[in-house]
């Protein structure tokens, strides 16, 4: 029997949910991950995405089928970001992909890219530091102390897999122009993992602390804003308090995902919710970061993706 | 002074190819590479980490070296931290005020300065120590406006925390 599993045609953080919904709990059927009616997905969705097929084949279920992009401007894109090189290991991939090589254009700054070790992490910041620098000050209009703390943020938010995940994870980091959400270039991370998540990681050293309230909430809020970690080092728990001093700082957007709730710290040019909980079920957990370019660049820059 | 090259300890301890202090994997590695050249040093010579051909450091990192150090050692030897960046010192900062810790900075210019949370009183202290290079308690509490009593009390913080030195009477940088 095979289930199938729509992909939102507008696959991004917005309709995460939506997704994560029609993936549903496993139940032994064979899954579809029909992506054929995609018209956009950001790095987020896409990271989402390989999550999803990670998650199913890790415990054991048939590899999953994935059927891609008609439009032949999204599958280019996907192939540009690196999506399908990745994929192959997790799913069934039914269409053909385009022969497209991975990107070092202005905008994919950094092609989905597997974490597992420390060793990623640094090839992943050397990355970063190559490529970023020039787009992030030139195009966004962020000052250099924002570019050279772009890195620390990336970093610490892989980290989070490596400590944490007990598998291995995705991160992508992209630019790119919204129109409609603020009018303005946002550079964007997005990193997610099919691991235990939060709530698993942070269990034995908070249920007690926080009593009928122990979730995935309660795990986002410890972790977030009080700076828990699982660890009894009281040196650790630092990276995502970081993350979030520097992106406020620069008027960023800092959302985290797993399990059934979302927490984030919403700026003023976002609508989203500080703490959703009773989600649909996903697997591990998802970062998204957003740092939206400094704004006198939105009256000058006039370039669109 | 002995100065240590965190960029050398990195591709001495870690790998050649790497130019980021990121990961905790890695802070542990160049914590332990620097620990090595500590035993070198006597208790009285300052240790000067030197960040300049650092790129990226991670809060992770900074933990792993400037937070254990100083936990570690700051109660018996003296560190300098030089050629640090703003984002390296946002790093850094979080973790001292994370544990409660201050170190001594240098910049490019050669001034000294403190990061790390510490009462207003005793960033003024240290401020007119580094600008005099060494200055009696009396001139201190002259210039703050306190007691000799209170500014002794805040020098001894200082001194306790190996923030500056002792010398006869006198009060005086560490870098000297």
């Amino acid at each position: 029997m095979t289930r199938v599993v729509e992909v939102p045609t507008h696959f991004d953080d917005r309709s995460f949910d939506q997704f994560a919904r029609a993936l549903g709990e496993p139940n032994g059927e064979r899954l579809l991950f029909d992506a054929h009616a995609v018209q956009w997905a950001s790095p987020y969705g896409l990271v989402g995405l390989l999550v999803a097929g990670q998650a199913t084949v890790e415990r054991g279920d048939q590899r999953p089928q994935l059927t891609i992009p008609t439009d032949r401007d999204v599958v280019h894109y996907w192939g540009r970001t690196g999506f399908f090189e990745l994929a192959g290991e997790w799913f069934e991939i039914h269409g053909r992909p385009p022969r497209v090589a991975v990107s070092r254009s202005s905008d994919v700054l950094l092609e989905i890219t597997q974490v597992q070790g420390a060793d990623d992490v640094h090839g992943v910041v050397s990355i970063i530091q190559e490529r970023a620098a020039a787009i992030l000050s030139g195009e966004l209009g962020l000052e250099a102390k924002a570019t050279m703390g772009f890195g620390m943020a990336l970093s610490e938010a892989c980290q989070n897999i490596v400590e944490h995940a007990g598998t291995s994870g995705w991160v992508a980091v992209q630019t790119y122009h919204w129109r409609r959400r603020l009018g303005r270039r946002v550079v964007v991370i997005a990193v997610a993992d099919a691991g235990m998540g939060f709530r698993r990681s942070l269990e034995a050293t908070q249920t007690s602390r926080y009593g009928d309230r122990w979730g995935d909430a309660a795990a986002l809020e410890a972790a977030l804003i009080h700076g828990v970690s699982r660890f009894r080092d009281p040196g650790r728990g630092q990276g995502l308090g970081g993350i979030r001093r520097y992106l406020n700082r620069w008027d960023g957007k800092i959302s985290l995902r797993s399990g059934t709730a979302r927490i984030a710290m919403v700026p003023a040019w976002d609508d989203d919710i500080p703490l959703a909980d009773g989600l649909p079920q996903f697997p591990g957990s998802q970062m998204l970061q957003i740092i939206p370019a400094h704004q006198a660049e939105a009256t000058t820059c006039k370039a669109s993706t | 002074m002995q100065s240590i090259d965190l960029k050398t300890i990195l591709e001495s301890t870690v790998s050649t190819g790497y130019g980021n202090l990121v990961t905790r994997h890695t802070g542990r590695a160049v914590r332990n590479g620097i620990e090595a050249m500590l035993t070198q040093l006597d208790g009285q010579q300052v240790a000067v980490m030197d960040f300049s051909e650092v790129g990226c450091l991670d809060i992770s990192c900074a933990d792993e070296i400037v937070g254990k150090l100083l936990l570690g050692h700051g109660h018996a030897r003296y560190f300098l931290l030089r050629g640090l960046t703003e984002a390296h010192c946002d790093a850094i900062n979080l973790v001292l005020e994370r544990h409660g810790l201050a170190v001594v900075t240098e910049d490019r210019d050669g001034q000294l300065e403190l990061l790390g949370p510490l009462r207003e009183t005793a960033r003024r202290a240290f401020g007119f120590v580094a600008e005099t290079g060494r200055t009696a308690a009396e001139e201190v509490a002259a210039r703050l406006d306190l007691s000799t009593d209170a500014t002794r009390q805040v020098l001894e913080e200082l001194l306790a925390r190996r923030l500056v030195r002792q010398e006869d009477d006198e009060y005086r940088v560490i870098k000297t």
